[in-house]
């Protein structure tokens, strides 16, 4: 064993790198303990050739995500907005309707949606950001799912359908996976210090948290953050035990150890619970990060030598209500131009439907989504990929974990509690932009300044 | 009782080897059979004498829910099926038939035959329902020449 360290970073992601960036700055020996061979968590970038990438993982930022912004633009990584320049498609009982600006041509779903959104944010406002089980009415808002509430408060499945349509990349699954207080307080959050929360920037595009892509794709963030902490970040190596007495901690993998005053944990809830704890995590603490599972979403992708649906007016962005195999799409073709990607999110009950059929139906299922939106010629891609995330066993689903009732009333407030030396990171441990990249650079700065504020 | 019989032919740019291989598979009617909501029990590969259930979308927001007996699997030339559950609709045969042609492609023509059951409702509704009928055969060939495409 080398040296005691100040500081173990478990996990290489946003969170975990930012949390080392925090220390080192302030001085502190860190090592950052990665389990895949590469750096980055939810963001990966895949190769195009030529230099090109596109995102296969976390990808879009925008207003008040200042967090990730500022540590981009620090590692100087700039952005560029997502296209949307043209007609979206909205795709409803086998009808595809072309319209423009963000609100999905459905006259008889919109009052109930309008309607739901607005009462959305009305709730979302009274919720207690930073601790969310001490809001007025939080024992009844954790009894119930959110979809539950939505149904009690439309009359068609207008509201229901398109608020799956959002939560279906959100969550990895829908309004029927969630608290009614989770879910407001998910959205509570999608704003920051100054500007409060609200479904219309969690959904949208300009001004909205879909606004902008990294250049050189959302991994580069990770990549260049681990640069500069140069040999402090070790790949490859899982962490599976964790001791602690009361001065120190060791942590150990399948081969290494290190010795520490303290520790980051900056790894999925469900997978932090998988470690090896000595002591045990507190029955609490556990039984909230066990409960704290992923959702299921892919990322399915289609190349094309140029974006074709350009000519058409049309910015590649669709919107499925129920039946298809995507909630959304997106036009995920790089800023240089060229080669035409299409993306779109498979993600919870689509998910559990095509995710276990053979890849050549489900590629077919997915391209003749694309077609309703962006025409037929989506049918004949050069190149076709997805990225699962459920399949990568060191984050086991995705976009990010959602409670279910009764969880943020019942265990709530052991979330972000320090185990003694040990500290958490990580999307899930912010009031703000939970399960976002911005929320992972919030929890990574908490963490370390917490650390330093625990002191030697 | 009268046997009415409705059919559209449409020339698919697809091989008929892999049309053929997807009209086979009774669990894939809901990838391309219109109207097809879900396939509920199936068998794989269609087998003369056994059965397929589905559920099928009727008027507005109904749905019915119907079964299917495979009657006839003659590789790459013809498929005939029968099927109950399809009221006012009676005594349904469904007959897929296929040919090569010359581009590489395949001519297929998709066929029904029923009886008309609820007497002159029955007769009236029947009327209505045919035009979307010939249009739903035609979107059924149209899904399975792009899923065929789709899948490369």
């Amino acid at each position: 064993m080398a040296a005691k360290l100040d500081v173990v970073v478990v996990g290489a992601g946003l969170a975990g790198l930012t949390a080392a960036r925090t220390l080192t700055a302030a001085g502190r020996s860190v090592v950052v303990v990665e389990a895949r061979d590469r750096v980055g968590g939810r963001t990966l970038n895949h190769d195009l050739g030529d230099g090109q990438v596109v995102e296969a993982g976390g990808q879009f930022v925008g207003p008040t995500q200042n967090h990730i912004l500022k540590l981009a633009g620090d590692l100087g990584i700039d952005t560029v907005a997502a296209n949307t320049v043209g007609d979206s498609v909205y795709v409803h009982a086998g009808r595809s309707r072309r319209f423009s600006g963000e609100i999905p041509p459905d006259l008889l779903a919109l009052p109930d949606l309008a309607l739901t959104m607005r009462r959305i944010n009305q709730l979302a406002a009274q919720v207690r950001l930073d601790a969310p089980w001490k809001s007025p009415d939080a024992a009844k808002w954790d009894s119930m799912t959110f979809e539950s509430w939505i149904r009690r408060n439309t009359v068609t499945t207008g509201g229901i359908d398109l608020v799956n349509v959002f939560l279906g990349s959100a969550y990895g699954g829908g309004a029927q996976d969630a608290s009614l207080l989770f879910s407001l307080h998910y959205i509570a959050g999608m704003g920051d210090e100054d500007n409060p929360g609200t479904i219309e920037r969690g959904i949208g595009n300009e001004g909205g948290a879909q606004e902008s892509r990294f250049v050189g794709g959302s991994q580069l963030v990770s990549i260049r953050a681990a640069e500069q902490l140069d040999d402090r970040v070790v790949l490859g190596s899982a962490v599976r035990a964790i001791e602690q007495d009361a001065t120190s901690l060791t942590v150990r993998t399948d081969d290494r150890s290190w010795a520490a005053s303290h520790v980051i944990v900056a790894v999925p809830p469900a997978l932090a619970a998988r470690i090896a704890w000595n002591p045990l995590l507190p029955a609490q603490q556990d039984a909230l990060f066990s409960r704290l599972t992923f959702g299921t979403l892919m990322k399915c992708e289609a190349v094309y030598d140029e974006p074709f649906w350009r000519q058409d007016g049309l910015s590649g962005q669709g919107v499925f209500r129920s039946g298809s195999p995507l909630c959304s799409m997106h036009d995920n073709t790089p800023p240089s131009g060229g080669p035409g990607v299409l993306m779109g999110f498979l993600g919870g009950a689509q998910w559990r439907r095509w995710a276990h059929r053979p890849p050549r139906e489900r590629r077919a299922a997915v391209l003749r989504s694309f077609a309703e939106v962006a025409g037929r010629n989506a049918l004949r891609p050069t190149d076709y990929f997805e990225q699962d995330w459920t399949t990568e066993e060191f984050t086991r689903g995705g976009p990010t974990a959602v409670a279910a009732p009764g969880t943020v009333t019942g265990f709530g407030e052991w979330r972000d509690r320090p185990f003694g030396r040990v500290h958490w990171a990580g999307a899930e441990h912010s009031d703000y932009w939970n399960g976002y990249m911005d929320g992972a650079v919030r929890s990574g700065k908490d963490a370390a300044n917490a650390v330093l504020e625990q002191g030697d | 009782m009268t046997t009415i019989e409705v059919s559209e032919t449409a020339t698919l740019a697809v091989p008929i080897d892999r049309v053929w291989e997807v009209v086979s598979n009774t669990a894939r009617y809901a990838d391309w059979v219109h109207g097809v909501v879900e396939v509920t029990d199936d068998h794989g590969p269609a087998t003369v004498g056994r059965t397929y259930s589905e559920v099928n979308k009727s008027v507005g927001p109904l749905t019915m829910r119907t079964t299917w007996t495979v009657r006839e699997v003659d590789p790459q030339r013809t498929r005939v099926d029968t099927g109950v559950g399809l009221a006012p609709l009676q005594n349904f045969v469904n007959v897929f038939d296929f040919r090569a042609n010359r581009d590489g492609g395949t001519e297929m023509t998709y066929t029904a035959r029923y009886s008309v059951g609820l007497g002159p409702v029955g007769v009236i509704l029947e009327r209505l329902l045919r035009p979307g009928m010939r249009h739903g055969f035609q979107t059924s060939m149209r899904n399975l020449e792009d899923l065929i495409t789709a899948e490369g």
